[in-house]
């Protein structure tokens, strides 16, 4: 109760297009982040800044479809947190080679981006030889 | 009667007057190009920076270097097909490489490989 009257929202965007400045800036602090972040978990040797760069582009691409400002600065919020638990060192090693370093074919199925005309047939053809 | 001998050497002494020092004025010769106690003399050469920021565009993951030449007049949205978010991710790898640090303002601005080229080049603190 205390910690979340401490912690300050700031309003919400008029439009689409500050909406949109927003997620840019959200970016670049993300992106200036990142030396600090391969320093606290020390990931020199499991991934390199353009691929993390690139990890980053793609969770705020998988919510570009949106366009209601509201749903946007709410996403942004819950991104600016998960920064802020990676940058303070909440999380551990084994969080952000998981959820960051991997991708999404190793461990987490997303379920977002279910093609629906793929058969499950032919997703797990394409993936091995023996299901 | 040192200075009476000194004279008498010297009279003997020859010293070869190189012409051709007197014949360039000063401002041409290579003490102009060398400034030996300058600290800001270490500039990056236009055709390193257009190397390495071509690199850095070849080397993005969602441009393909072999279908298309990509050129320094390069348009990263127009002519690379990519995203306003690509763009921004281009200019963050820009400023990684030469340890810049751009303002949102000059960012927007930065659209295509001919304006990071010329913005990188003229940036006093470009490495």
């Amino acid at each position: 109760m205390a910690f979340a009257m401490r912690v300050k929202v700031p309003p919400n965007s008029a439009n689409l297009q500050e909406a949109r400045h927003r997620t840019f800036d959200f970016f670049r602090a993300a992106c200036r982040s990142i030396p600090s972040i391969m320093d606290i978990y020390n990931l020199y040797d499991v991934v390199n800044p353009s691929q993390l760069r690139s990890t980053i582009a793609a969770e705020i691409r998988k919510n570009a479809h949106i366009t209601n400002p509201k749903v946007i600065d709410m996403l942004l919020f819950k991104a600016m947190e998960e920064l802020s638990n990676i940058t303070e060192h909440a999380k551990q090693r084994h969080h952000i080679i998981g959820q960051y370093v991997v991708g999404n074919q190793g461990l987490v199925q997303d379920a977002a981006n279910k093609d629906e005309n793929v058969s499950n047939f032919l997703k797990n053809f394409y993936k091995s030889n023996y299901f | 009667m040192a200075w009476a001998l000194r004279s008498a050497i010297l009279g003997h002494v020859r010293v070869p007057v190189k012409g051709s020092n007197l014949l360039t004025p000063l401002w041409l010769t290579h003490r102009t190009t060398v400034r030996s106690m300058s600290s800001h003399d270490d500039h990056l050469e236009k055709t390193q920076v257009i190397d390495r920021i071509l690199d850095i565009v070849k080397t993005f993951p969602k441009v393909d270097p072999i279908f298309f030449s990509v050129t320094p007049e390069v348009h990263f949205q127009k002519d690379l097909g990519l995203d306003s978010l690509d763009n921004v991710e281009i200019i963050m790898a820009i400023e990684e490489e030469f340890k810049l640090e751009i303002p949102d303002k000059e960012a927007d601005k930065i659209d295509s490989c001919a304006l990071a080229i010329e913005y990188v080049y003229n940036h006093p603190m470009a490495s």
